[in-house]
């Protein structure tokens, strides 16, 4: 099963032409095998300069995006807070992520979350509306998830979860760019860039938390960021996902950029003090094999 | 009148209908989250320009609510016009007319026997306001009209338009898809609602709507002329309006203006009853011998066209007055609903209920679904009223737009630190059904919406035995109730099938101090 076949199955149902559930196998390799994963991190105040400077020794944004590529900029927007509040990921971030995108030529840059709060709330609230209604250009497109595209996908590899609603935009996405915000969960103790996949998820979410870091890797072998970068400008320290008290939010200015998404993950671990094999998710990916959580044998750039 | 070949006058009054109704409609559209946590425009004006509304809430609040002074500005404009307000304003009114169109004509009809109903409806709305049994909103004709509309017609609309554009989504080909989408995308644009809302109460609401215009087979605006309480308060103050309308008596009797007129307002002897009449002035267009005129008069005191059993009309005072006394005896007066919880900035329970006027804004402008229209949780008198099901919907945490729109102030218009003070409720979990607890799967979903920025809703780590009987460590989830402000997110999300594992109650809410909850500080055990 290779990718071509896959969307050509999510197309055929989404048309309704098609009554069997598209499926994905992966037969390519996962994390490029031999090769050491590479991961950068920044720190500064400028978090335009910040982005750039982290995309640079992964190869820019022209690695990750080709002229006319449908791409896909998932941020988190979850919740009714504001920037300060270290719920969502941070505007400026978002921001410099798609203009990159459309200076590489992308055809289209999609931006979109299936927010926890009311979904007009939490675009408001979190700046992103405000900072991407800046970029005046057609390619561009803000919107709020439409609930008639959500695909069902069976999950081939699956070992917790066999069959997940998925959005057809982060399934048809030539580049697909994760950009979770790095913040205190309750449950999973973080939630990072796997966490920020479920995003993309429709019907009810919550049923994702019985087992949640076994899901959250059976999700991951089917959303598959090209590069993930986690927006720990501030991070949120307790009483997360929400936070709302900026007592628990600590200001780091730092983004962390990979290409495999289980080392970003691991990474942004440590800032918290925690270590990698603390997050269940962590864990259970690196297990399936879709990355690298010993740091020890990630190539760590700071730039 | 001899102005003929200028613009016939009802086209005025047709005009003036024409932007009542668009802009009652652009406002009940506006009712909704906009991108700012205010409301810019008074999209509950309507409300507050009814004086029966103004009235029966004042009579219950048992002082003049100033939020509803512009209705004392109808009542000035109707001792000047008469009833102006049915003929020209009233988007209900004008639905009516608007409508005949479309049905099959109902003889004119001049029956006078059922006019004198809506006199005795006012009188005892209006005692019932006063004693305790607030029923106004149940017959006021935009509460009927925006309930309708909010709780039926406009959900209604979205299912249609999302199942129709759906499928056309799904079924249709591309070259169909590059016309429907856009059409689609215009329509939620301007007139669809954001996100498809459920309500209870929605065949009911639409059915008494729809009850309005089936009335219309009878005779001519029915519900107008029969039945609308409010059509009563201008009625009587019209008895003493000035603008009066004139037939001349030396017409040819061809009676077309009888005929046409659409309040049966003129009878036999062509004298034209200001107690009826709404001035649509399609009589003036009617008369072949320009008789009609409209004039500014002080003199003739018109007596009203019909006669209003005194009898009739003490004894619905007196019913108004008495019944209310019944209600204290039921045992919802001793002990209220648990599951009777009210938006944030609701008065005590009584003054609540004797406020609203069960216009629905509030329901309508809920961005998170959360209230409903209550049935008899609060008594036969609370029908209509706004209740947090937490079950479908939750009160979001940011979010005050329930006391903007509240055209009576029965839900006090709360800035958001304010709002967050409040506590509309409390939360019991049921450890029955709770999966860390019942079943040891780990789930903290109630946790994770928990909005408060220090959680109500925390949790212990304990290791209990699953059901195949392998120790786990799950998490278990416990209230602050000090930090809990009921809004019901967790209730919303939880993730079981069925009824929630986490409930909110109205224990311990703010508005009612008899129902504290023990405080273990305090008490000392």
């Amino acid at each position: 099963m290779d990718r071509r076949a896959f969307l050509r199955q999510v197309a055929l149902w989404s048309a309704g032409l098609s009554v069997s559930i598209p499926h994905f196998r992966i037969c390519e390799a996962l994390a490029a095998e031999g090769q050491q994963p590479l991961l950068a991190h920044a720190t500064g105040r400028d978090y335009r300069d910040l982005v750039d400077r982290v995309l640079s020794p992964l190869g820019g944004m022209g690695k990750f995006v080709r002229p006319s590529d449908k791409v896909v900029i998932k941020p988190n927007i979850g919740w009714d807070r504001n920037p300060a509040q270290a719920a969502n990921t941070h505007p400026q971030v978002v921001r410099v992520l798609v203009e990159r995108a459309l200076d590489a030529g992308a055809g289209e840059v999609l931006v979109f979350d299936r927010t926890c709060n009311e979904e007009r709330r939490c675009y408001v609230n979190s700046g992103i509306q405000e900072a991407l209604a800046g970029i005046k250009d057609k390619r561009l497109k803000f919107f709020h998830p439409d609930e008639r595209k959500y695909i069902p996908v069976d999950i081939e590899r699956g070992k917790a979860v066999r069959r997940l609603d998925i959005y057809r935009d982060a399934l048809e996405a030539d580049s697909y760019i994760n950009v979770p915000v790095a913040k205190h969960h309750g449950l999973s103790r973080l939630t990072l860039g796997l966490k920020n996949s479920m995003g993309v998820l429709g019907g009810t979410r919550g049923a994702m938390h019985h087992n949640l870091g076994q899901k959250l890797a059976d999700l991951a072998t089917v959303i598959r960021p090209k590069l993930t970068v986690i927006d720990a400008t501030r991070i949120l320290l307790a009483n997360g996902p929400q936070g709302g008290n900026l007592d628990d939010v600590r200001v780091l200015d730092t983004v962390i950029a990979s290409v495999d998404p289980v080392a970003a993950d691991a990474y942004a671990t440590t800032l918290f003090g925690l270590r990698p094999e603390e997050i269940e998710s962590t864990v259970a990916a690196h297990g399936m094999g879709l990355g690298e959580m010993d740091l020890k044998k990630v190539r760590v750039i700071k730039a | 009148m001899k102005n003929t070949r200028k613009i016939p006058l009802y086209y005025w009054r047709r005009l003036s209908q024409l932007a009542c109704l668009t802009l009652f409609f652009f406002l009940f559209i506006r009712t909704d989250y906009s991108g700012t946590d205010t409301i810019e425009y008074a999209v509950n004006i309507l409300f507050r320009i009814d004086p029966l509304l103004a009235l029966s809430a004042s009579l219950a609040a048992g002082f003049f609510i100033p939020l509803m002074l512009p209705a004392v500005g109808t009542l000035l404009l109707t001792l000047i016009l008469g009833r102006f307000f049915c003929g020209w304003v009233c988007p209900m009114g004008t639905l009516l007319d608007g409508c005949r169109t479309m049905a099959p004509k109902a003889q004119t009809g001049n029956d006078r026997k059922y006019r004198s109903l809506k006199f005795y409806l006012l009188g005892f709305l209006l005692m019932g306001a006063w004693f305790g049994l607030p029923m106004a909103g149940y017959f006021d004709p935009f509460s009927i009209l925006v309930r309708g509309l909010a709780l039926a017609l406009d959900p209604a609309l979205n299912t249609l338009s999302t199942t129709f554009f759906t499928y056309t989504y799904q079924e249709g080909p591309t070259w169909l898809n590059t016309v429907t989408e856009p059409v689609y995308a215009f329509l939620k644009a301007t007139i669809l609602p954001f996100n498809q809302k459920y309500y209870d109460l929605t065949i009911l609401s639409l059915g008494i709507l729809l009850l309005v215009f089936f009335l219309e087979k009878l005779e001519r605006r029915f519900f107008c002329r029969n039945l609308c309480p409010l059509g009563a308060l201008f009625a009587v103050t019209s008895r003493f309006s000035l603008l009066r309308g004139k037939a001349g008596t030396k017409c040819t009797k061809c009676r077309n203006c009888q005929e046409v007129c659409r309040m049966g307002a003129i009878d036999e002897e062509r004298t034209i009853s200001p107690i009826d009449c709404n001035l649509c002035l399609d009589c003036l267009h009617h008369c072949p011998g320009n008789k009609i005129s409209f004039q500014f008069g002080m003199k003739s005191q018109a007596k009203p066209t019909f006669t209003l059993s005194r009898r009739t009309f003490v004894s619905s005072l007196a019913l108004g007055a008495m019944l209310p006394f019944f209600l204290k005896s039921r045992t919802l007066a001793r002990q209220s609903d648990e599951l009777l919880i009210r938006p944030p900035g609701a008065l005590p329970e009584e003054a609540f209920v004797g406020r609203c006027v069960r216009c629905g804004e509030c329901m309508k402008v809920c961005i998170g679904n959360g209230l409903q229209p209550a049935f008899l949780q609060s008594g036969l008198e609370g029908m209509f009223s706004p209740i947090l099901k937490a079950r479908t919907g939750y009160c979001e945490y940011n979010c005050t737009l329930c006391g903007q729109v509240c055209p009576s102030g029965a839900i006090t218009k709360l800035s958001a630190p304010e709002k967050k003070k409040v506590k509309i409720g409390n939360v019991v979990f049921d450890k029955n059904r709770c999966l860390p607890y019942a079943k040891g799967i780990p789930c903290i979903v109630c946790e994770e919406h928990c909005p408060t920025p220090d959680k109500a809703i925390k949790f212990r780590e304990v290791v209990v035995e699953n059901s195949r009987g392998e120790k786990v460590t799950v998490k278990q989830p416990y209230l602050i109730d000090g930090l809990c402000v009921g809004c019901g997110i967790c209730e919303t999300k939880c993730p079981l099938p069925g009824p929630s594992a986490v409930i909110v109650t109205s224990a311990g809410e703010s508005r009612n101090p008899a129902k504290a909850l023990p405080d273990t500080g305090r008490m000392g055990y």
